[in-house]
């Protein structure tokens, strides 16, 4: 409960620990920073492939996508909402963006249209979660699966090539760093921003805490979702883009559920609750590098991947439960 | 009344200390339940009350100090060994399964089974027996959530002594209670006396304790100031002791309200619950409604704020109409309500108590940045105008003692520079002192030229705050007086359906 950087340390004033805080100061999200740095020490100790840049570097190019997905979900998932359809939304931007691309269009066209539509597919997604009340987590699971479909639809069930349209995005780096990452480092800086610095993200935290609380004290709270679910699937669309241009195709399986359970799964290793009001950009940092970091490592080990597949849930596992015992103890 | 012998004393707590962080919330605490008496603990909010029953329930472990139960010293007390030695609590907030029944509610976990199964007629039959062992005549099919809070209580006290209770922690078990339900939780204490269990009675109001309690123990800043019999002290005596001075919340003279209508309510209908309910309020009026809890008056939070949309009626704010059901109109209007229900629909437990403070205000002026030094510069002074305490210097609200939650609420609201405003049970549980500052608030919002609508549960709250009281039951108003024309003893036999006319 006190692990709420949001709340008790950017409040400017130093010093101000409550109760429980002061018994034994603790750095936010120790235990799952020590998760991490255990895993690194671990693969630096086994593989001298490891701490390369060249390697770093190329994790970091990996957990871009995911982490742009993550950043727009810890928004969401603090305000109480949940949307499992951003990977299904992802799959249907590259397959749109694949099309547009293989069919001449220029590249801003296909950004702009991409990234559009993304958007139109959150506010779908917010209006049906705001209006009707389903459950979230319903509604939404019920357009991934949906839009998975449609994604096939539209590429047809094959792998639609963009040739090189977007091979500076993906590939090229500025300053020595991967366009991909500097996109999602600004992305998540951004969020962070919001949810911190502006009334909207102070909503956002608000709304998950108690919905009731937030209507009463003149939020409007229907205007937030759905801007909370557009900006989702804007994010969505963006990583679409992103995921494109890495891949430099579209193919069946491209985003999907397998990308949603990644980005669900750094969320809540970051801390941020499935039950709303509370999360951390930061936390989802750390969520989304611990994954990607064990993926990595496995395949340096050259481990098979039906192992590949066990260590990564044993990760998930051990990396909650430390976040949780920490909470717990402060 | 000698005191007992200690040796017979159930639970002894010896010598306790415990502190969080730098604040010692219990500073070398002893005290002796005894059996066969109703033990009350007083103390203000904050005075460690809430920690020392957090200790006797095992939630907490002391730092100092131990307790002894059944003459044996506890060392690590847990929540489940308090329980197997029998100190059972009772909390505040009920520990009911509400979609269960009555009976499966007070076997929770002791349901008699053969193999696997579940074997209902025993359960039934025990269920009643711990009922009926009470004199509690509840329905053992009834649902726990169609229960009223009262009811509720009583099925959670019978579970406590079913399964072994000798000594049980009552976390006031009246609050937001009405006259009757309060006084059939007083008979059930007292037969639980009778009984031989000793009662922990933790209660903030010094009339009820006074007339129920044998023993009472008052806590102040973490230490026992007092502890004595019930009969050789009384009312005055009490608060001196619990605020460590004399506490005075009497009507100031009031400037008379101005000849302007600030609130007006005109034929509010709403289901069965409130029936053509009219009222006017003028500026500086403070206009109390009182009925039973859970009557007329507790509907109109829903119905004013915006949150529900009633079938019929009118509402004005300083002459101009106001659309039903939609909370921003009814802010816009300059209308605040305050809820009587601070968990619910008050604050944002885990926000900080700044961010609290300003939720409403912020969003009214339209800010669009957070600015957190600025954040708590701003809050500082509705902190200081609303004595908001606090351990720490700004933690998330939740942490909060009671009193300083709803100080907090009332705060939150009225910095918002209202032109009316629906104040629900204002002073709910909290303790003499905040209740005697949020009383002076209220005089103050009044004599700024508010127009005040008091929706209340309590005789003695209205006498003291209202101008013109409304007297509701059963959704409709039966009766209307001046302050000045009625006593208090003749208002609540209203309230309680006397006729009075």
């Amino acid at each position: 409960m006190s692990t709420h950087p949001s709340t008790a340390t950017a409040a400017g004033t130093p010093a101000r620990p409550h109760r429980a805080q002061s018994r034994r100061p603790s750095l936010p999200h120790a235990g799952l920073l020590l998760v991490l740095v255990l895993i690194v020490v671990f693969a630096s100790a086994r593989t001298d492939a490891f701490l390369t840049t060249n390697n770093l570097l190329n994790v970091l190019r990996q957990v871009s996508v995911v982490s742009v997905i993550a950043a727009g979900l810890t928004l969401l998932m603090t305000a109480g909402g949940m949307d499992f359809s951003m990977g299904g939304n992802v799959a249907v931007t590259t397959s749109v963006a694949a099309q547009l691309l293989a069919h001449g269009e220029p590249v801003w066209l296909t950004v702009v249209v991409a990234i559009a539509l993304a958007t139109a597919i959150g506010l779908v997604n917010g209006a049906v979660v705001t209006f009707t009340r389903v459950a979230p987590f319903v509604a939404t699971l019920a357009t991934a699966t949906l839009l998975d479909g449609v994604a096939l639809l539209i590429i047809n069930g094959l792998s639609v090539s963009i040739g090189t349209e977007l091979f500076p995005l993906g590939n090229s780096t500025t300053l020595g760093l991967p366009n991909l990452l500097i996109v999602a480092v600004l992305v998540l800086a951004a969020t962070a921003f919001v949810m911190r610095y502006t009334t909207f993200g102070r909503d956002a935290f608000a709304i998950g805490g108690n919905e009731d609380v937030a209507r009463l004290s003149g939020i409007s709270v229907a205007r937030d979702k759905l801007v909370l679910y557009g900006l989702a699937g804007a994010l969505s669309g963006l990583a679409g883009i992103m995921l494109l241009a890495r891949l430099g195709a579209a193919s069946p399986g491209t985003g999907g559920l397998t990308l949603q359970l990644t980005a669900v799964a750094a969320v809540v290793i970051g801390g941020t609750s499935l039950a709303g009001g509370r999360g951390t950009v930061f936390g989802t940092v750390l969520g989304v590098l611990l994954l990607g970091v064990v993926a990595n490592v496995l395949n340096l080990l050259q481990i098979s991947s039906y192992y590949q597949q066990i260590s990564v849930g044993a990760v998930l596992l051990i990396a909650a439960i430390a976040n949780l015992l920490q909470r717990r103890r402060t | 009344m000698a005191d007992p012998d200690p040796a017979a004393a159930v639970v002894r707590v010896r010598g306790i200390t415990k502190r969080f962080g730098g604040a010692t919330a219990l500073d070398d605490v002893s005290l002796d339940f005894y059996p066969g008496e109703i033990h009350a603990v007083m103390g203000m909010n904050g005075a460690g009350k809430s920690t020392l029953v957090q200790l006797l329930s095992g939630a907490l472990n002391p730092d100092v100090g131990h307790l002894e139960v059944g003459g044996q010293a506890q060392s690590h007390l847990t929540a489940r060994r308090a329980r197997r030695l029998g100190v059972a609590t009772v909390p505040q907030r009920r520990e009911l399964v509400m979609s269960l029944t009555v009976a499966e509610n007070i076997m929770l976990g002791d349901l008699p089974s053969r193999g696997s199964l579940v074997r209902w007629k025993p359960a039934r039959r025990a269920a009643r027996a711990a009922l009926d062992a009470l004199g509690i005549g509840i329905d053992i099919d009834a649902l726990a959530g169609e229960l009223t809070v009262a009811e509720q209580t009583m099925v959670e006290v019978a579970r406590e002594v079913r399964r072994g209770g000798r000594v049980l922690i009552l976390d006031e078990p009246t609050a937001c209670l009405g006259a009757e339900a309060a006084a059939q939780i007083r008979d059930l204490v007292c037969r639980l006396r009778d009984g031989g269990v000793s009662v922990v009675f933790i209660s903030h109001h010094i009339a009820e304790v006074l007339g129920l309690a044998d023993r009472i123990t008052v806590l102040r800043d973490g230490v026992v100031v007092w502890t004595g019999l019930a009969k050789e002290t009384d009312v005055g005596d009490v608060v001196r002791t619990l605020v460590g001075r004399d506490v005075v919340s009497r009507r100031p003279q009031r400037a008379g309200a101005a000849p302007q209508v600030g609130l007006s309510v005109r034929r509010l209908g709403h289901g069965r619950h409130i029936d053509d309910f009219t009222v006017e309020v003028r500026r500086g009026e403070v206009v109390a409604v009182l009925g039973p809890a859970g009557d007329a008056q507790s509907r109109l939070f829903d119905l004013l704020s915006g949150r529900r949309r009633p079938d019929r009626g009118r509402l004005e704010v300083d002459g101009a109409a106001v659309p039903f059901g939609r909370v921003s109109r009814s802010l816009a209007s300059g209308l605040r309500c305050v809820t009587g229900d601070r968990r619910r629909l008050g604050l944002i437990p885990d926000l900080s108590v700044d961010e609290n403070l300003l939720l409403a205000r912020d969003r009214l002026d339209g800010r669009l940045l957070h600015r957190w030094k600025l954040l708590a510069r701003r809050a500082a002074p509705l902190r200081t105008d609303y004595r908001v305490v606090s351990l720490a210097a700004n933690p998330p609200v939740g942490l909060l003692s009671g009193g300083n939650q709803q100080k907090v609420l009332l705060a939150k609201w009225l910095g918002t520079a209202p032109v009316a405003c629906l104040l629900e049970d204002p002073t709910n549980g909290v303790d003499v002192a905040a209740m005697a500052d949020i009383h002076t608030l209220v005089d103050a919002l009044a004599a700024g030229g508010v127009a005040v609508l008091l929706a209340s549960s309590s005789a003695e709250e209205v006498m003291r705050l209202a101008d013109r009281v409304v007297v509701v039951r059963d959704g409709r108003m039966i009766a209307e007086y001046g302050i000045g024309s009625i006593t208090r003893d003749e208002l609540v036999a209203v309230a309680l359906g006397g006729a009075l006319s």
